[in-house]
């Protein structure tokens, strides 16, 4: 059944929206070209609120990840390992990874973007290992 | 005295907590001992009885966010002067900057906090904090949501950066348990070793149990006063002699300042206020409490202060020692991994205690305590001690 996650505020509806089309687009701002996420009113540089919504190369790389041994989310069974990327555009995401790759796991790794159906029924951004596994 | 500063205008001249062993054993059988006014109520009588004054001495009053400070200085028959809500480092600050403005003169900080019989969570759907910190929230689609797993992802990333291992990280849960045997207010006091520690369940990798900070209920209380109006009220006041404050919020959400910058551009900032201001380094400091809800706060903490160098924290803890008779104490009352969470109230008032000789496990010739903290963005570091 089709869903959304939780919205913290206004701005987060546009990203969810690139996401159900497996294009993540974030925040820009349209003054200073800064990004942000996750999406908010005002530009942390210069206070513009103004932005556009663009879309990411969808590579990064590795800087951290923890495997959380129990269970604090229905969708998430204990042994489930979220991985931290700094994208190359300069914001930092927070995804789930593939649970049969945690071991290959080193920082400054390269990572790709791709997408998944959370148990709820959207579609989530995901990283996997190497540069070109979109799909 | 200097009217633009808060560093050495005010000392504390009274301390007071609840029983926390007995207390987290009564919530544990079922029991509800009281509730978070109530726990800061038992608090604040003791610390009022430590400093030897009626409460009709108080004219300033500060709460922690748990008891709104109108509804507490209702039930302690306080009318205030002036009053404020906010955490342990911060409340510290507003009192010495409200005296310092000549708002008040004796303040009464007081913690109340009821998390164990109240069912607060850290983790999961409807978890504390998270309207000032997107962090604890924002990643739940993905799985994250516990904070706990954020100072793992830390030391990952710390551990992958400079070498260290699990094993040395668990040298900080093994020594703050060594502090809490001798502390008969502590809530866990069996001694544990690096094996024990490296035995024990993951709860987020690389964290273990043991790396993870208690949740009990509990209260804390503090007096302060103007440095003169101190010396009239008792013979023991300890001074607060240096408070700095720096924040890194830029995007703080994704974890920027802490997996980039383990929060070091901060703690210099602090560590420069805090020691030009009493004219100290890192050496002079005759103990250390470290704000530990998860026990990588330590060995980034002395980096970040210049106790060592950048990644050197866990040699530094490994060669010098930290807990008792190490060169360098630190949580000498076994902290929030093993003495009690109080949100660093109870490190304040270890501290005091510290100076005035009068801990459980006493440091020798203690006269400067440093306290360190950088939760949530906020740098802080307070040092108390006597001329």
């Amino acid at each position: 059944m089709a869903s959304v996650p939780t919205y913290f505020s206004m701005y987060d509806e546009p990203f969810w929206e690139s996401v159900s089309r497996d294009e993540t687009r974030l925040q820009c701002c349209s003054s200073c070209s800064t990004y942000r996420y996750p999406p908010g009113a005002c530009c942390p540089n210069c206070l513009s609120l103004e932005a556009e919504w663009v879309p990411v190369s969808g590579k990064g790389r590795v800087l951290s990840w923890t495997t959380i041994h129990r269970q604090y989310l229905p969708a998430y069974p204990a042994g489930s390992t979220v991985v931290v990327v700094h994208l190359e555009e300069g914001p930092i995401m927070v995804t789930h990874f593939d649970t049969e790759d945690v071991g290959k796991l080193r920082i400054d790794l390269p990572v790709t973007l791709t997408y998944s159906t959370h148990p709820d029924g959207y579609r989530l951004p995901k990283f996997t290992l190497g540069e070109n596994k979109t799909g | 005295m200097s009217g633009h500063s808060a560093n050495n205008v005010a000392a504390v001249v009274g301390v007071g907590n609840t029983d926390w062993p007995q207390d987290q054993r009564a919530v544990r059988a079922g029991a509800r001992p009281t509730d978070a006014y109530g726990y800061g109520a038992i608090a604040l009588q003791r610390a009022l009885a430590d400093a030897g004054i009626d409460k009709s001495e108080v004219d300033g009053l500060i709460t922690a966010p748990y008891t709104p400070v109108e509804r507490a200085a209702e039930l302690y028959g306080i009318n205030p002067r002036w009053g404020s809500v906010s955490d342990a480092m911060q409340s510290v600050l507003t009192a010495t900057m409200a005296i310092s403005a000549g708002l008040c003169e004796v303040v009464a900080l007081v913690l109340g906090f009821n998390q164990r019989s109240g069912g607060f969570k850290y983790g999961g759907t409807g978890t504390l904090g998270a309207a000032s910190n997107l962090s604890y929230v924002y990643h739940e689609p993905w799985g994250l949501t516990s904070q706990g797993a954020l100072y793992a992802l830390m030391y990952r990333r710390y551990m992958e950066l400079h070498g260290t291992s699990e094993a040395d990280l668990g040298q900080v849960a093994v020594a703050q348990r060594q502090w809490a045997v001798g502390n008969p207010n502590a809530v866990m006091r069996k001694p544990i070793t690096i094996e024990d520690y490296l035995a024990s369940a993951y709860v987020a990798e690389p964290l273990h149990i043991f790396d993870y900070c208690l949740i009990n209920d509990g209260g804390v209380a503090l007096i302060i006063a103007e440095k003169e109006r101190a010396k009239r009220i008792t013979k023991r006041p300890v001074n607060i002699r240096a408070i700095g404050r720096a924040d890194m919020h830029d995007q703080s959400t994704t974890l920027k300042p802490r997996l980039l910058d383990f929060y070091h551009p901060g703690h210099t900032l602090v560590s420069k206020q805090v020691y030009d201001a009493v004219g100290m380094g890192p050496k002079d400091m005759d103990a250390v409490q470290i704000y530990d809800s998860f026990s990588p706060h330590i060995p980034v903490a002395l980096e970040g202060f210049g106790f060592c160098n950048v990644g050197e924290g866990c040699r530094f803890i490994a060669e010098t020692g930290i807990g008792p008779g190490g060169g360098l104490p630190v949580n000498t009352s076994g902290g929030h991994l093993s003495e009690s969470y109080m949100q660093g109230w109870n490190h304040q008032i270890e501290a005091v205690r510290q100076v005035r000789g009068d801990a459980a496990t006493q440091v020798p010739n203690c006269r400067n305590v440093q306290y360190i903290s950088d939760v949530v963005g906020k740098v802080f570091s307070i040092i108390y001690g006597v001329d």
